[in-house]
């Protein structure tokens, strides 16, 4: 199956899908088109400024100190008021859980480091790092597949 | 923490069940190879504590595993560790290791060399992945990249 993405500014935004007969996929753009609220940001707080932060420029959302933490390219930390669960569920597929208080953007992400002790840490492009935790870890594995 | 230390308890309480059992079945090869037919209610008493205490402990202390933060190199490490001191404390404890430090140090050998033999291999294992994924990491990105310049 082709897929073509046509990223075109002035054009009136549309999704259509030609395919044989409807499916399980067809089923699952359907539900995802419609829950699409158009929002590709959210509102992150920094020393009580509100910060409107793009899904592309967000290296990772974690917990630090309780509270969830979203860190920007810079590598620049804003408090999130939502809970990862629920942010888990607006964020696009490419953020991905690399351990239990920890989505990733997977386009951020510069490697995986393997630690003398055994475990292993994602590396972000802007230094951060965080531990993937074995079950993720397999998870991510499974998810690249695929490739 | 408090609920690692929960669990370490219910794995440990429904384990140490089976310390007089492993107890029992110890006493019976004692008596069939060393020609041990009694043993005193002192040598009793400490052989079902000691071992209902090491049942408990060797079946709490998996728990280490399901502690997401540790790696598993650490985790393997403390569970041996912990293992190798109460299996150590519990035979000098019922005098089933002969005297002399000779038997210490053919037990601490085995582990010595068995836990760096575990990690080494875990460790080439967990390198050879990360570069795998490294690997998809880049053709995924790479994909990304061509996907959104279409």
């Amino acid at each position: 199956m082709k897929y073509t993405l046509i990223i075109d500014k002035n054009a009136k935004e549309e999704i259509i899908a030609i395919v044989h007969a409807p499916s399980s996929l067809t089923e699952q753009i359907e539900n995802l088109v419609c829950s699409f609220d158009g929002m590709d940001y959210i509102i992150g707080y920094q020393d009580d400024e509100m910060q409107k932060l793009t899904f592309e420029e967000i290296e990772c959302v974690t917990i630090i100190k309780r509270k969830v933490i979203a860190i920007d390219t810079n590598g620049n930390q804003y408090r999130i008021p939502d809970r990862l669960r629920d942010l888990e569920a607006v964020l696009p597929s490419y953020f991905i859980r690399i351990n239990k208080s920890t989505l990733a953007n997977e386009h951020r992400i510069l490697k995986f480091n393997t630690a003398f002790s055994g475990g292993v840490d994602a590396v972000f492009k802007c230094g951060y790092r965080e531990y993937v935790s074995r079950r993720c870890f397999s998870e991510i594995k499974r998810r690249y597949e695929g490739i | 923490m408090k609920k690692t230390i929960l669990e370490f308890i219910r794995r440990g309480l429904i384990a140490c069940g089976f310390g007089p059992l492993v107890l029992v079945v110890l006493y019976l090869i004692l008596q069939s190879q060393c020609d041990m037919h009694t043993v005193s209610v002192n040598e009793a008493c400490i052989g079902i504590v000691s071992l209902s205490v090491l049942s408990f402990i060797a079946g709490g202390i998996n728990v280490i595993y399901q502690i997401e933060r540790l790696p598993l190199t650490a985790a393997i490490f403390i569970h041996g560790f912990v293992l190798y001191v109460f299996y150590l404390g519990t035979y000098i404890l019922n005098g089933w290791l002969a005297d002399g430090a000779t038997p210490i140090l053919v037990f601490t050998g085995v582990f010595t060399v068995g836990y760096p033999a575990i990690w080494a291999i875990i460790y080439s294992i967990t390198r050879r992945n990360t570069a795998k994924l490294n690997e998809k990491l880049k053709m995924k990105q790479e994909n990304a990249k061509k996907t959104s310049s279409t």
